[in-house]
């Protein structure tokens, strides 16, 4: 016998405990508040996190978008889709602009946010100091003393090594002007996108139990030198392949016959879109 | 007809929720006027907001004159417990209210600590009159643009203390105001407020 879930999966009583959670979020931008992460019938660290907030958020009205490293289709973003559409039945689609919560992992999508939508990231690991101290009872101490020494130092040992601050993803930020804060792995190249942005940004950690926020207009700095700028990823004279799109984030992928690598868009519904609208002009003008 | 636990309190919490993020700006629950027929002798968006936070995992306190039918009716409502002003989570201040009983309240509440800046408690305040966006008070922080006016029945010796409440930030206390003609906004502790000569 299948049960009927209820609402959203969760109990209500766990969605208000979220909801405090994330309201005090909001309230101390950059800080990690930590709340009872609940069982999933997700594997903690595949976007547990984000799906409690997503779940504490969404309501009959909303449509959903979510997306795993810039894809729609990938299978993270299809089962979270999934189960969310299964138990409340909303509208889910892979235009940015018709989202009103748009769950991510790892990725700001392209086309600009706006006021009325909620960006929710997933994050793997919140705590910005964790390379350097692994002890959270110290971690929450260095945090209260404004003490990030250690988040410096990390980008400094990468400048000594490389000449250049090496940061993949989750590139460390300042909130606000005093907390520091992992952005969840989004490339550099997303980083600018949180600062001053328009929609408020949710991050949620399941196995770490942990949200934390940014909320909308809030300055968000990258952490840099003065002598070692912060810069993001350059993919350069590269264009996507398939529309031919320069100025996004780009994919690199070998050609396995030639060994060749070739670029395409990351974000995959932002792509398809500017092939779509590409091709209404070849039909439009083949018809004129 | 009752409230929907389930679908009314999301749309409430989400409206709260941005307007927690969006300092200043009002929001309005007249969507749900006919339905909150409950007879709680406060705003009618007071009630509605301890609804979609409380429960018996925290505590609240009430400030008031007459505070006692509505803090036995928030506690049958919510399940959530009465506590005093130094350990409550929720402080809801009513219309009735003295200026000197909401800033003694201010100075002993709740405000967290450094390590857990989140033990904080929130306010839910009860404008005398309608909130609005006309100057009295400007906005400044996160969450706003450039600046915004607010506009509540509350003296400048209130705002006062508030100022004091959240001076050591990331210490400090958020605030949810009410009116009654179901009207929201909040001021968290990030948010900078000069009040605004007026008259």
């Amino acid at each position: 016998m299948k049960n009927k879930t209820h609402f959203a999966f969760f109990d209500e009583g766990s969605k208000k405990e979220i909801r405090r959670t994330t309201l005090k979020a909001v309230a101390i931008p950059g800080y990690q508040v930590p709340f009872a992460s609940r069982e999933m019938p997700i594997a903690r660290g595949w976007g547990t996190g984000g799906l409690q907030l997503t779940l504490s958020l969404i309501g009959k009205e909303d449509c959903l978008k979510v997306i795993d490293q810039g894809a729609d289709e990938s299978v993270n973003a299809v089962s979270i889709k999934k189960l969310v559409q299964q138990t409340t039945g909303v509208e889910l689609t892979d235009q940015t602009e018709d989202a009103s919560l748009i769950q991510s992992r790892h990725r700001i999508p392209e086309v600009p946010l706006t006021e009325e939508q909620i960006l929710v990231l997933q994050v793997p690991t919140p705590e910005p100091l964790r390379d350097v101290e692994a002890s959270e009872y110290v971690t929450k101490r260095l945090h209260a003393e404004e003490e990030y020494s250690g988040a410096w130092l990390l980008l400094f040992e990468q400048i000594m090594k490389y000449g250049k601050t090496a940061t993949g993803a989750d590139h460390p930020v300042y909130v606000n002007g005093r907390y520091v804060m992992a952005p969840s792995p989004i490339p550099r190249f997303d980083n600018p996108k949180m600062h001053t942005s328009k929609a408020l940004t949710l991050l949620g950690a399941g196995r770490e139990k942990k949200i934390y926020a940014v909320p909308p207009y809030t300055d968000v700095t990258s952490l840099a030198f003065e002598d070692y700028p912060f810069t993001v990823e350059t993919f350069a004279d590269q264009a996507c392949h398939l529309c031919g799109a320069n100025d996004v984030f780009l994919d690199e992928l070998v050609d396995e016959t030639t060994g060749k690598a070739y670029y395409q868009c990351n974000d995959t519904s932002y792509c398809i879109d500017r092939l779509n609208s590409q091709e209404q002009v070849e039909v439009e003008h083949h018809h004129a | 007809m009752p409230i929907d636990q389930v679908h009314d309190l999301q749309k409430v919490y989400r409206k709260l929720l941005d307007r927690m993020a969006r300092p200043g700006k009002l929001a309005n629950l007249q969507a749900f006027q006919e339905k909150v027929d409950y007879e709680v002798a406060c705003h009618d968006a007071t009630l509605l907001i301890a609804m979609t936070l409380l429960d018996g995992e925290v505590s609240f306190h009430v400030i008031s004159e007459n505070k006692q039918p509505v803090e036995e009716k928030i506690a049958a409502y919510t399940l959530a417990r009465h506590a005093s002003m130094e350990e409550a989570d929720f402080i809801i201040v009513l219309q009735d209210a003295t200026e000197a009983s909401i800033i003694e309240g201010m100075a002993t509440c709740k405000t967290g600590n450094l390590v857990d800046p989140q033990y904080s408690a929130t306010w839910v305040m009860e404008s005398q009159t309608p909130l609005s966006n006309q100057p009295q008070l400007l906005l400044t922080g996160p969450g706003i643009e450039r600046q915004t006016d607010l506009h509540t029945s509350f003296a400048p010796s209130i705002w006062q203390a508030r100022s004091e409440a959240v001076q050591e930030y990331p210490l400090g206390i958020d605030l949810i105001f009410t009116d009654d003609i179901m009207q929201i906004a909040c001021v968290p502790r990030t948010t900078t407020v000069s009040v605004q000569e007026v008259e």
